[in-house]
């Protein structure tokens, strides 16, 4: 099972390593933006289409 | 235009034709230009949403999920709601668009629509039968829709308060005849106590504090020796602080949750010096507010975004009362004229940014509440001016940049309206004049005096506090107070009072949903003289205005204990020092009023059934029944006579304006028997949003000549479009026979004026020698269109290019290209004044 | 009254009444139930005055026009 923790997107929080933010680069029609969403760092992200591998997995 | 044509056109050139809007573009900073074309246009088209922008199936989720985690929890319900809250905040996707300097949104992206499903499940639906509105997949999303309207049946707001309404009243409100809104203290919008918030004297940290010891006191209270029926009450009050707590700490982390936002991409993403130091001190903004308070302008801006955001989550907010010169102003002056921390344009990019970020807010809302308010969400009717409360001039350098932010991004939502008083100077009286000969529509002006002393004079305010007032939506004064601040709608009392003379012609009953509403008056043809006949009037008034206010009244004695808002408490002085929801009757002031939309259609239909009926004896009372009930059809002439010679209100004829005197007199009268749950009265407060538009087809016909379809007046006391045809100071002869601080709340006044007339300083002239005329009238309200019927033809014609055109509906302003062409032909046809 | 467009004749009331172009003027929009136009219709007269497209009115200026100085 792929996790949250093993992508690119996910950003720990440094009280609690097991949670974190998944942050995306977004251009929609009108704007450009950066977005966040709460994410678990174990959380299974299989199927999930922005899935972008870390190349160091700590 | 052409992008090419709009490059190579000089500013000067657009100014000459009073192209303002292409002037704009050329002449605001890059980085407002670009935020101002981000935004996606949340206000509806006509009554549909604009293709690409969606509901917000996060919040809507993230609330059920948490609604039904807790079904089995012991809580009490204002701590479930608290929690519930809290989650939404806790999980919701957040963005920080490029070159923003302020964050923050009610959706989870920028081209989504909040929706909270728990207020009302019967209008759920909406969300759910609208599939243009629905995110893709659109199938599979239907049925998550499906599912989150299903668990709020029985679950939401008005399910909870049905079984204890009355059901009869209930059903005549909701049947969209008579009444336009929903008796909840969570579906409306809310005043904020901004002298206690809004200072720069405490913050969510401030309280927080001041919470943990109200709460300590009171558990150690309770549980000394004794036991008295205060003490059995301190429960309650224990339980409300704590919910006050949970969402004023959800309100910090989510800030934070801001903060680390803007370091990730500062740290990870971001290679521009520039916009990295940016980011950062957005960082440092959200880590300072909302929990402590604002230390620059940039963090008071931010601080107010944070709090509306909140209150966003917590209720359907569809007004935005706010006095932003005065309370940022002290940092605008801070660091622009004291520190010099920032320029007069880093401050005016600052400024159009809050405004930007006000115009995006939007949460779903049914098609009746979008048809009523057209090309905006709600109304965000920003205060300006005025005087402080010692009664000096109030008027500040950010009103100034205010009015000049204004006329650079052109958003139509939020507008201001200014609080016009004798020691205004000519400085800020040319930048108001500014705003509106370019076409903003805004800002309508309000008689500063007359107001305060209207608020005494109908809710007793004392007079420091009357000095506070910022617009409640579109044109109450409302003191922003511990005491005098209102938190919720009371005018869900929204009165459709042309059934009042509807109703006389068909005793009571309603055609258009065919129940019994109104009074059973006497069939109309058996009244012989004009005194039965008004008495008619009188009863049917009295009957509507009875109805919505006693539902009103019921909704807001249930509130504090069915539709708790522990936000709102949180950030209400009265509400920390007792213990409870803000909405507690005993707590407040109380400042109801009666938005009367389609009011003046009564006075012209009175006068003509006086003059051609019983002066005349041109037609019987019979004859006119039955043309109305045939909607004129076959009845051309007959309607013709009734327009064309009966007199008309706005026409300084004193016929017809003593009819609305004596309508008034007798709506005053019976403001006083009215009582909100407060123990204060409910005046009567004439305007329209754009409910002409709504009702034209609710409405039936009436004596004044109109038909079924055919838009109403366009509202407050302003003439029927056209009819007033002796001139802007007749106009104001005739709106200045009323008392405008005894005869109602506020009387809204639309007046067209022609742009190329006032072009130049003898246009100034003549429109500062007209205001003149308007304050020695003591007229509470005036606001202008200036733009002329070639642009708005040309509007219709080509939409694309003008989508920055501007005109003022009614108690807001509107975008010309995303109201109804039935809404636009309502607006071309008010007639033009010329001046002087 | 015959719609000008696609020829449909029918009673005046049976073209779909819409809104009227001012109150005090016998013109209102109607709009043919058959080919869906917009029409502005004379009501004294019951005939079609023309087809009503974007941008158009076909009751002429807004009212008071004529009576400002300089516009």
């Amino acid at each position: 099972m792929t996790t949250c923790q093993e992508c690119k997107s996910f950003f720990p929080l440094d009280e609690d390593q097991a949670k974190g933010d998944c942050v995306q680069r977004v251009k929609d029609p009108r704007q450009a933006y950066y977005m966040a969403k709460p994410v678990n760092a174990e959380d299974d992200c299989s199927s999930c289409a922005s899935f972008h591998k870390k190349e160091f997995v700590q | 235009m052409t992008q090419a044509a709009l490059r190579d056109t000089s500013v000067d050139v657009f100014e000459k034709n009073q192209e303002w809007w292409w002037a704009a573009e050329k002449k605001r900073s890059t980085r407002l230009d670009y935020l101002r074309k981000a935004i996606w246009k949340k206000g509806a088209i006509g009554g549909l949403y604009a293709p690409g922008v969606k509901v917000d199936l996060e919040r809507a989720k993230l609330h059920t999920q948490k609604a039904k985690e807790m079904e089995a929890s012991p809580d009490p319900f204002v701590m479930k709601f608290a929690k519930i809250l809290a989650h939404v905040l806790d999980n919701k996707t957040i963005f920080i668009t490029d070159q923003a300097q302020l964050v923050g949104y009610t959706g989870s992206l920028p081209h989504t629509m909040a929706w909270d499903p728990s207020c009302a499940s019967i209008l759920n639906e909406e969300a759910y039968n609208d599939p243009t509105a629905i995110p893709d997949p659109v199938d599979e999303n239907q049925q998550v829709i499906r599912e989150i309207c299903n668990y709020w049946i029985g679950k939401s707001d008005l399910d909870k308060m049905m079984p204890v309404f009355d059901m009869e009243d209930l059903m005549k409100m909701l049947s969209g005849s008579i009444g336009w809104g929903v008796p909840l203290a969570r579906g409306g919008y809310s005043n904020k106590d901004y002298e206690y918030i809004m200072t720069g004297k405490r913050a969510f940290g401030d309280i927080i504090e001041e919470l943990d010891r109200k709460i300590d006191e009171v558990d150690a209270e309770v549980h000394k020796p004794g036991a008295t029926a205060e003490t059995a009450r301190m429960y309650d009050k224990l339980n409300n602080w704590d919910a006050m707590k949970i969402t004023l700490e959800a309100g910090i982390r989510i800030a934070k949750r801001y903060a680390r936002l803007a370091r990730i991409i500062a740290e990870n993403f971001e290679e521009d010096p520039q916009r990295k130091e940016e980011l950062l001190k957005i960082a440092s903004a959200c880590e300072q507010v909302p929990a402590k308070p604002p230390r620059t302008l940039q963090e008071s801006f931010q601080y107010d975004i944070f709090i509306q955001m909140m209150s966003r989550n917590e209720a359907i907010e569809g007004a935005w009362p706010s006095r932003p010169d005065y309370y940022h102003g002290p940092y605008y002056d801070k660091d622009v004229n004291i520190d010099k921390t920032l320029t007069k344009e880093e401050a005016l990019d600052l400024v159009g940014e809050f405004l930007i970020r006000a115009a995006e807010v939007c949460q779903f809302k049914p098609k009746w509440t979008r048809e009523g308010l057209q090309g905006i969400d709600g109304t965000w009717v920003w205060t300006m001016g005025g005087v402080k409360k010692d009664g000096s001039d109030a008027c500040n350098d950010l009103t100034i940049a205010f009015m000049q932010a204004a006329r650079l991004v052109r958003v139509a939502n939020p507008t201001f309206s200014f609080r016009w008083h004798p020691k205004v100077s000519d400085e800020v009286m040319r930048e108001i004049f500014e705003c509106i000969r370019q076409g903003l529509g805004y800002p309508s002006m309000r008689h500063d005096p007359v107001l305060i002393a209207n608020s005494m004079h109908w809710h007793g305010h004392p007079i420091e506090e009357a000095r506070t007032w910022v617009h409640q939506a579109c044109l109450s004064p409302c003191p922003t107070t511990k005491r005098g601040y209102q938190p919720m709608r009371m005018a869900n009392a929204t009165a459709n009072c042309a059934k009042i003379i509807e109703y006389v012609f068909s005793s009571g009953f309603d055609h258009v949903v065919n129940m019994q509403v109104g009074a059973e008056t006497p069939d109309v043809a058996t009244l012989t003289n004009f005194e039965e006949f008004f008495g008619a009037w009188i009863e049917q008034m009295k009957t509507i205005f009875s109805i919505l206010v006693r539902a009103v009244n019921r909704a807001r004695m249930l509130a504090p204990t069915l539709t708790p808002r522990p936000f709102l408490s949180g950030i209400s002085e009265r509400s920390i020092e007792s213990g409870l929801d803000t909405c507690e009757p005993s707590l407040a002031q109380g400042n109801a009023w009666i938005t009367a939309f389609t009011w003046v259609e009564n006075i012209d239909s009175l006068a003509a059934v006086k003059k051609l009926v019983f002066d005349e004896k041109k037609y019987t009372l019979a004859e006119l029944k039955e043309a109305l009930a045939k909607n004129w059809e076959g009845c051309e002439e007959m309607r013709l006579d009734f327009v064309i010679n009966a007199p008309k209100w706005g026409n300084d004829d004193d016929y017809v304006d003593d009819i609305m005197l004596r309508c008034l007199d007798e709506a005053a009268k019976f403001s006083k028997v009215l009582k909100c749950p407060s123990g204060n009265n409910w005046p009567i407060l004439p305007e329209n949003v754009s409910g002409n538009i709504h009702y034209a087809n609710i409405v039936g016909a009436l004596p004044n000549g109109r038909r079924l379809g055919d838009a109403l007046y366009d509202g407050g006391v302003s003439p029927g479009p056209g009819l007033d045809k002796n001139g802007p100071t007749a106009v104001l002869k005739s709106c200045g026979k009323i008392d405008h601080i005894t005869g109602g709340r506020a009387f809204l006044l639309n007046q067209r004026l022609s742009p190329t007339q006032l072009a130049d300083e003898k246009g100034y002239q003549l429109w500062r020698a007209y205001m003149r005329t308007w304050a020695d009238l003591g007229i509470d309200h005036i606001q202008f269109n200036m733009v002329d019927d070639k642009t708005l033809r040309s509007a219709q014609k080509d939409p694309e290019k003008y989508q920055e055109v501007i005109v003022r509906v009614a108690g807001y302003s509107a975008h010309f290209v995303d109201i109804s062409r039935k809404t636009q032909d309502n607006i071309i046809q008010r007639t033009v004044q010329g001046l002087g | 009254m015959k719609c000008t467009e696609c020829g449909n004749v029918v009673p005046v009331k049976d073209f779909r009444y819409l809104y009227n172009a001012r109150i005090d003027s016998s013109i209102s929009i109607r709009q043919c139930t058959k080919c869906e136009t917009w029409l502005a219709v004379d009501e004294l007269n019951g005939v079609v005055t023309q087809a009503v497209g974007a941008g158009e009115a076909p009751w002429g200026k807004s009212a008071g026009i004529e009576g400002v100085a300089a516009a």
